[in-house]
């Protein structure tokens, strides 16, 4: 009872709940939230008073006479006695029986169960005879009734009951703990029916009633009576025949007792695990809530009746369960139909969430089974349905707690691709720093260690490249449309965890069953690891979060590594761009282009115009040139400061920083500048032939029959000697010619002196610029970029060909080249800063130009080593050709351009011979004859018999004594056809020594040498004084041989001889 | 002359169907699907008795008011489910059986086609057309 502070409020509810005056009952008051401490005792008192009922009623009905008592009859039964003889002995039998059955019950009902049995044994024995099968039934199933309470006290109360913390703890035990022991006890009453007796008396009970129309109820109940005890007795297909009777009872019944009997029986079917069965019976119990003969349809309860079902039909409602455990156990027709209904009484029910997210499921999940006319029509019912509620990846929960988890249409539409995309190569983040890894001796090892696992082509969840944040990021997916009507996806992002991503949505259409890639783009907005795990959608009216983990054929998730923030920059130039890329490697971060077209030896600049169009400042820019030209080369080409740009930096954001590249079309003007393979070949060498012919013929005779090139230099020592006479004769030859030469210069006839290989070079190169900024540039990243920069090299001003000859100062020499102008522009080239001469187009002219010998002081090093001889050689002949191309300043214009350039004679190859004449000699000659000093390039005359006196002194200009000289005077003639007379023996008389070897000649110290000539015949003699040092190789020897260096006076002295 | 032939994986899961009148296909579908309750409940009884050479014929599993559904499973637990109509009398038990046997050397046979993945739906129309022959007791 209820305490007494709420005394006043139990007063107003007694006033409310007071039974009616007829009855003759207590009424308990509870109130909904006190501990009911008496509930138990007061419904045990309860019970007990039940019992007390029941038992004075058998005891009163025990004391009557059996024979004199009245017939029972069943209410269907009375028309059946119409006109029947009650006194006939069969009758009172049938009394007797019918009573004693009667006394069974009561006894049953007051739990007297070995009396009960004794009742019914004797009943049926005395209705058996009578044929009286309803109650002969009856008390059949009475007897079976007993002996399974007697056998299983606990029947259908296997469930037990779990005491709420509500009941009290001490309130007394339960009558069920204490019945075991009694049935042990009366395990041995007489009459009982053993256990697999009881189902066939109920089966023949059964048959007994079957007879009787009226007695369905009493036939269904009694079978499913049996069916329990069946279930007790663990023989399920015994209680599967007794339900499938149910079924088979003709019964009138409301639809409401006909769900009730349908529910019961799946209950039973679900008790002997007859799922299917169960499932079937409620089904059918769903339907009928809402058959037309229904008067109160009620699609709630159908609703959750089909929902019940699902087990039995294998459906979970956990879409990822049903697509992946891939068990295909279910049967779909059947699931279809199920889902059908399903989302029908949930639209029925007002519920359209609930429909939406059933028709995704069916969608989702049956997809497969589905022909596509149904695929097509469900899709279209999808969409009216969620045009009423929209579909959302979130769990549903029903009222009565059972939550329904989301639907995603992972397959409208269907995504065939998914992967992710680097940023573009510009973009691409580097490292600023590559540490070469130490990988051990070996670099190369077909073993792996540490795994088994030989094949590498399993993709990788794992990206190999990084994204930047704040960068937009792509991924792309392949998506194909499988409905045949158009379908609209909108809002599509992707799904991700790990750092914070920004996605971007993108809608699109696609057409009916065409493969459609789609860019899903976003923005990392922190750097760490991003995990890509799927996709979402908005289609149908559905939004659907399709997670990549339970699709088939992909990998479950994508996981990214995000760097920090970088610096984005713009790059322009102030020169077009070029048309197209050529072939040089790696020109995928190029970002733009740059292309002109230059003279050799011209010159321009490239203005490069840096903005900055990120939020981050650059604070790191490195400039480089890629090539394939070599680096000399290269650097003369393209030249920038990198000091000027970092003066710039840090480049602010939207801040703008320029760098100038100064192009220069660095060619060779040589045309000979090539190894002497190359000479060798068959076309060069004929047109250089030609061209000596040419100049041979139509030149002046006093011109140089034979330009020096260095083809001959390629040539051995063995031509020594004719190599002596044509320098002879060259230099005997250029004296008439220089004043012709140094004035107008020569016009070559003709373009046959035109070299034929020059043509339009193109040089390509990549500007490539690292840069860096704010956090990325902490963490070591850097992005990179390039600019293709064409420069195309037209050919301007050819170096055909060249020679050197003496000049009239011994500190001087002449330099003759042989210009061609390759333009089609007329060109003016100043070769000294005084002279300038015009060249047609496409004409050649040879022009000298005077140059500085090559002061000793530059080649002292060569001298003073004497050790190393090896590239003694070469070495000169590099100092005596940079000594060239610094000197001579060769600058040329067109006119009608009005552009400028400069030439240079860089890689210039001299021949030995024109060494000698290009550099200063070592030794200082003074000639004297008849005591007279001999000037340069003077002739002497002198009278047939006269005698010359020849006084020779040579003094050393060297830093070091020359040791081993052999100072020689010889007397030839030249017949001026390549053929010098050395035999004089009868013509010249020497008297003296012709030859004086000097042991050493100390720096700046002078020695002497003197002997007289005698010429016996006239004619025209040359004087050769030489000054021969021995070979290197053979100090020792005294032998004094051509191959040791030698120095001549130069000129050759021309003597002559008058008769 | 039997109306329905089913044949059911050892997941329980459809293999093959097929009934004389397609339009109460799906009817028989819940027939048969509710009869494997009454299959499996023989078999864990028949692997509780523990005999090894067992019967593959199951016999009758369970009659409805117009059809009587009968089923036969074989070692490999691929059951076969055949209905036939209560009012036809002509067909007993050991013409049933009969069925049966051919039934499983003609899915004996299909299994054996190499192109046949085992434990897939079967799709053969030659399978479907002896199927239909055995069913009409021809």
């Amino acid at each position: 009872m209820s305490s007494p502070k709420d005394e006043t409020e139990n007063a107003k509810l007694r006033e409310k709940f007071t039974t009616p005056t007829n009855f003759k009952t207590r009424a308990l008051f509870y109130n909904e939230a006190d501990p009911c401490t008496d509930l138990e005792n007061q419904l045990t008192e309860f019970v007990n008073s039940l019992f007390w009922v029941l038992e004075s009623k058998r005891l009163e009905r025990s004391r009557e006479k059996l024979e004199r008592v009245s017939l029972l009859l069943a209410p269907f039964e009375k028309k059946d006695f119409v006109g029947l003889d009650m006194d006939s002995r069969n009758n009172k039998k049938r009394c007797t029986g019918r009573m004693t059955k009667h006394l069974g019950d009561l006894c049953l009902q007051a739990g007297l169960l070995s009396e009960s049995i004794t009742y019914y044994h004797s009943a049926a024995e005395t209705l058996k005879s009578v044929n009286d099968w309803l109650w002969l039934g009856a008390a059949f199933e009475g007897l079976c009734a007993s002996s399974a309470l007697v056998l299983y006290p606990n029947i259908q109360r296997n469930v037990s009951l779990h005491r709420n913390a509500s009941l009290p703890e001490g309130s007394p035990k339960r009558t069920n703990s204490i019945t075991p022991s009694v049935g042990t006890v009366r395990r041995d009453i007489i009459n009982m029916l053993p256990p697999d007796e009881i189902s066939k008396k109920y089966r023949e009970a059964i048959i007994h009633y079957s007879k009787y129309q009226n007695a369905g109820i009493i036939e269904t109940e009694a079978s499913f009576k049996a069916a329990r005890i069946s279930v007790e007795q663990s023989h399920s297909l015994q209680a599967a025949s007794f339900l499938q009777n149910v079924v088979f009872i003709n019964l009138t019944l409301s639809e409401q007792e006909k769900i009730q009997r349908f529910e019961t029986l799946s209950d039973l079917y679900v008790q002997i695990g007859f799922t299917r069965k169960a499932a079937f019976c409620q089904r059918l119990a769903a339907t009928r809530h809402v058959s037309p003969q229904n008067p109160t349809p009620n699609w709630n309860k159908c609703y959750t009746l089909i929902l019940q079902s699902f087990p039995g039909h294998k459906i979970s409602l956990d879409p990822t369960e049903m697509c992946h455990d891939n068990q295909p156990s279910g049967w779909p027709a059947l699931q279809i139909q199920l889902l059908q209904e399903l989302v029908v009484a949930a639209k029925r029910m007002g519920h359209s969430a609930l429909a939406t997210r059933h028709m995704t499921f069916l969608l989702q999940t049956m997809w497969l089974h589905l022909s596509t006319s149904e695929q097509k029509e469900f899709a279209i019912q999808l969409q009216s349905l969620s045009s009423q509620c929209e579909g959302a990846p979130v769990p549903l929960v029903l009222d009565s707690g059972i939550v329904i988890p989301p639907a995603n249409l992972s397959n409208v539409p269907v995504c065939l691709g998914f992967s992710l995309r680097n940023l573009q190569p510009h973009l691409q983040p580097r490292k600023i720093e590559t540490f070469k890894q130490d990988i051990g001796p070996f670099l190369f090892t077909p073993i792996k260690f540490g795994t088994l696992e030989r094949t590498n082509n399993k993709p990788q969840s794992k990206m190999d490249f990084l994204w930047v944040e704040n960068d937009v990021c792509e991924v792309t997916l392949k998506l194909v449309n499988p409905l045949p009507l158009e379908l609209k996806v909108s809002n599509m992002r992707l799904l991700t965890s790990g750092v914070v991503f920004e996605s971007i949505p993108e809608t699109v259409v696609l057409p009916s069953d065409t493969p459609t890639s789609l860019t899903l783009n976003g923005t990392p907005k922190e750097s760490g690891e991003l995990e890509i795990l799927g996709y979402s959608t908005h289609t149908l009216g559905v939004k659907s979060n399709c997670r990549l983990r339970y699709m088939s054929n992909f990998l479950p998730s994508y996981s990214i590594e995000v760097i920090p923030i970088l610096p984005t920059m713009e790059i322009k130039t102030s020169l077009p761009q070029s048309a197209t890329f050529s072939s040089l490697q790696n020109f995928e971060n190029v970002v733009t282009s740059a292309s002109i077209s230059l003279y050799n030896g011209e010159s321009t600049e490239c203005t490069i115009t840096l903005t900055n169009n990120s939020h981050v400042p650059i604070e790191m820019i490195e400039v480089s040139i890629q090539s394939v030209l070599e680096a000399s080369l290269q650097d003369q080409i393209f030249k920038w400061s990198q000091e000027n740009l970092e003066s710039q930096l840090p480049l602010m954001p939207n801040g703008t920083a320029s760098l100038t590249l100064y192009l220069y079309s660095a060619a060779n003007f040589l045309t000979s500048g090539f190894g002497p393979t190359e000479l060798s070949s068959g076309v060069f060498g004929s047109s250089h032939g030609s061209s000596s012919i040419m100049s041979m013929s139509a030149g002046p005779s006093s011109l140089p029959s034979r330009l020096n090139s260095p083809v001959y230099s390629a040539m051995g020592s063995s031509f020594h000697g004719a190599r002596r006479n044509e320098l002879n004769s060259s230099f005997r030859s250029s004296n008439s010619g220089q004043s012709s030469m140094t004035t107008a210069g020569y016009r070559s006839p003709g373009a046959l002196t035109l070299p034929q290989h020059a043509t339009t070079a193109v040089v390509e190169g990549q500007l490539q610029l690292r840069y860096s900024g704010g956090a990325g540039f902490q963490a070591g990243y850097c992005r990179s970029c390039s600019i293709f920069i064409t420069l195309e090299m037209l050919p301007c001003l050819q170096v055909t060909n060249w020679d050197v000859l003496p000049a009239e100062t011994s500190s001087q020499f002449y330099l003759v080249l042989d210009i061609a102008n390759m333009t089609s522009q007329e060109m003016e080239l100043h070769y000294t800063p005084t002279k300038h001469m015009l060249i047609e187009s496409h004409e050649s002219c040879r022009i000298p130009v005077p140059v500085n010998r090559c002061p000793l002081s530059k080649l002292t090093k060569l001298y003073m080593d004497q050790n190393s001889i090896t590239n003694n050689h070469l070495d000169l002949d590099k100092i005596c050709s940079d000594h060239i191309a610094n000197l001579v300043d060769l600058r040329w214009q067109l006119l009608s351009l009005n552009t400028k350039g400069k030439a240079t004679l860089k890689g210039i190859t001299l021949t030995p011979n024109m060494l000698d004449i290009v550099r200063m000699s070592p030794l200082n000659w003074e000639v004297s004859i008849n005591g007279d000093f001999l000037k340069p390039q003077e002739e002497i005359n002198c009278d047939a018999g006269d005698c010359l006196s020849v006084r020779i002194g040579i003094s050393n200009s060297l830093e070091k004594p020359l040791q081993q000289l052999v100072l020689s005077v010889q007397f030839y003639q030249d017949h001026r056809n390549g053929t010098h007379n050395y035999k004089l023996e009868t013509r010249v008389v020497i008297v003296g020594c012709a030859k004086k070897v000097l042991p050493i000649l100390e720096p700046q110290s002078k020695a002497w040498h003197a002997c007289s000539v005698l010429f016996l015949t006239p004619g025209q003699y040359k004087m050769d004084i030489k000054c021969c040092t021995p070979d290197h190789s053979t100090t020792n020897s005294s032998v004094v041989g051509a191959s040791g260096h030698s120095w001549r006076y130069i000129p050759v002295v021309d003597v002559n001889v008058n008769i | 002359m039997a109306v329905c032939a089913a044949i059911i994986g050892k997941d329980n899961s459809p293999k093959y169907f097929t009934c004389i009148n397609p339009d109460e296909e799906l009817g028989f579908q819940y027939k048969v699907l509710s009869s494997l309750d009454v299959v499996e409940e023989k078999l864990n009884n028949g692997t509780k008795s523990g005999s090894d050479s067992r019967e593959l014929y199951l016999g009758l599993l369970y009659s409805l008011e117009r059809h009587k559904i009968y089923g036969y499973v074989t070692n490999t637990k691929i059951k076969f489910i055949i209905v036939i109509d209560s009012t036809n009398t002509s067909l007993r038990d050991n013409e049933v059986r009969s069925m049966f046997r051919k039934l499983h050397s003609i899915y004996a046979d299909n299994v054996c086609n190499p192109f046949y993945i085992p434990d897939e739906p079967i799709n053969s129309k030659s399978f479907d057309k002896s199927v239909k022959n055995i069913m009409s007791g021809a």
